[in-house]
């Protein structure tokens, strides 16, 4: 039998978690449902458990919870709203947010370095998208923005936070086999 | 242009006897002394040949394989440097610089690769879209500051006098008008560029009764962006495709 404060606290976090659209805070649920953190996050998985086998999930991403639609309906959705989705991000933007979030806080010639092309342009579109900021300047010579990702660059690709971020062949060796099955992990049952 | 090809051109030297393409073969090979290869009597005894008789294809040929025989005689001319270490050390760490990069490089198309598959997921994820908050129609402004912004251009419009009104203006026409005027200043304009200094009493009412009646409409914004600013006017964009915006 399911602790009825639990109970109540699991209902109400689920309103707050409809009404809010974004990732909610552990904190933030606890001051909206008056209840003790123990409670809400007890809670939290007691919503998430039921939510199993549902239509809507709730994700832990950015430092909070969401409440979102699983992908696996995404066809159904998208008929719905008559919307063909947004476009994904070009090859070499992602690579340059890669270099962003794993580098962060990194100066445009630093990535410029890296990838060996100019990369002001797409820096610029990045931004635009609010996936990466401008975190800084870096203390030399004209003082070069330095760069590094938005709480939006964690919920455009579902992590919790940056250490959620797949992990980079550091050494640099060969190529690893496994990375995109690695990749499922963020993701869920579906993939 | 000639129609028979000459006949071809050959090369006597101490040491060799043939046509030019053959030397160079030979050349290539490594059979020829070089060094020892007269390409200043060569290349004389040609040009001597072209006097008499000019083919371009020939000539272009000859300029071809001479040229070859002379880079290849002066490599073998010049002192072979032993490989110095230093260069090998340099080109070494050049090299290992460049596998760093490129070992850094797949390193990132790598995640980059790991993201796409993030991305596609949570593309397919949906939010609740959050409420929007009602775009402001008059923002940082009151009426008494539109009011007053309204007497000034009547006061401007009362200095030239009374006059009969033309034609008559209608609201209609003045709402067309500030429309026409915003859509081609997506920027805005400013209050005043509503009314020109021309414009007369009744023109200025009409259009001040046509910008009323298009806030009330929702069609247009007045922004003011602190007290006594300069009033802009804004057409309204239209309500941002809420369907467009999925989850990030």
């Amino acid at each position: 039998m399911t602790d009825p404060r639990i109970r109540e606290a699991a209902n109400a976090i689920e309103c707050v978690l409809l009404v809010s659209g974004e990732p909610v805070r552990l904190d933030q649920l606890a001051d909206a449902v008056q209840a003790p953190a123990d409670v809400v996050a007890a809670a939290v998985a007691l919503l998430r458990q039921e939510y199993a086998g549902r239509g809507l999930e709730v994700q832990e991403v950015a430092g909070g919870y969401q409440l979102g639609t699983r992908p696996a309906y995404a066809d159904a959705v998208r008929r719905y709203l008559g919307a063909a989705g947004r476009e994904p991000l070009s090859q070499a933007a992602l690579e340059t947010l890669a270099i962003v979030a794993y580098r962060q806080p990194i100066t445009r010639p630093e990535i410029e370095a890296l990838r060996g092309v100019r990369s002001e342009h797409i820096l610029e579109r990045l931004e635009e998208r609010r996936l990466i900021k401008a975190v800084g300047r870096k203390p030399t010579v004209g003082r070069p923005i330095l760069y590094g990702t938005t709480e939006a660059f964690l919920r455009y690709f579902g992590l919790r936070d940056l250490s959620d971020l797949p992990p980079l062949d550091a050494l640099g060796g060969p190529p690893p086999a496994v990375a995109p099955a690695e990749t499922g992990e963020a993701g869920s049952e579906e993939r | 242009m000639t129609s028979t090809r000459p006949d071809p051109f050959i090369v006597r030297t101490a040491t060799f006897e043939g046509p030019l393409d053959q030397l160079l073969r030979l050349a290539q090979d490594g059979q020829v002394d070089l060094a020892a290869l007269p390409l200043g009597d060569i290349a004389a005894e040609y040009l001597a040949r072209t006097r008499q008789d000019l083919d371009p294809d020939d000539v272009t040929e000859t300029i071809w394989l001479l040229a070859a025989l002379i880079e290849l005689k002066a490599r073998a001319l010049l002192p072979q440097p032993p490989p110095a270490e230093e260069a090998a050390e340099d080109a070494g760490q050049l090299e290992e610089l460049l596998e760093e990069r490129l070992a850094a490089y797949r390193a990132f198309r790598d995640v980059a690769t790991a993201l796409r598959t993030l991305e596609a997921y949570q593309q397919r994820v949906f939010l609740r879209l959050p409420e929007q908050p009602d775009e402001p129609l008059l923002s940082g402004i009151a009426l008494t500051d539109l009011w007053r912004a309204f007497q000034e251009v009547l006061a401007r419009g009362k200095e030239r006098g009374a006059e009969i009104p033309p034609e008559g203006i209608t609201v209609a026409e003045r709402m067309a008008a500030i429309l026409a005027l915003l859509a081609a200043h997506p920027q805005g304009v400013p209050f005043d560029a509503l009314f020109p200094a021309e414009a007369t009493r009744l023109e200025i009412v009409v259009t001040f009764l046509a910008l009323l009646e298009l806030v009330r409409l929702l069609r247009v914004r007045v922004v003011q962006e602190a007290r006594f600013a300069t009033i802009r006017i804004y057409a309204r964009t239209p309500q941002e495709d809420r369907t467009g915006a999925e989850a990030g």
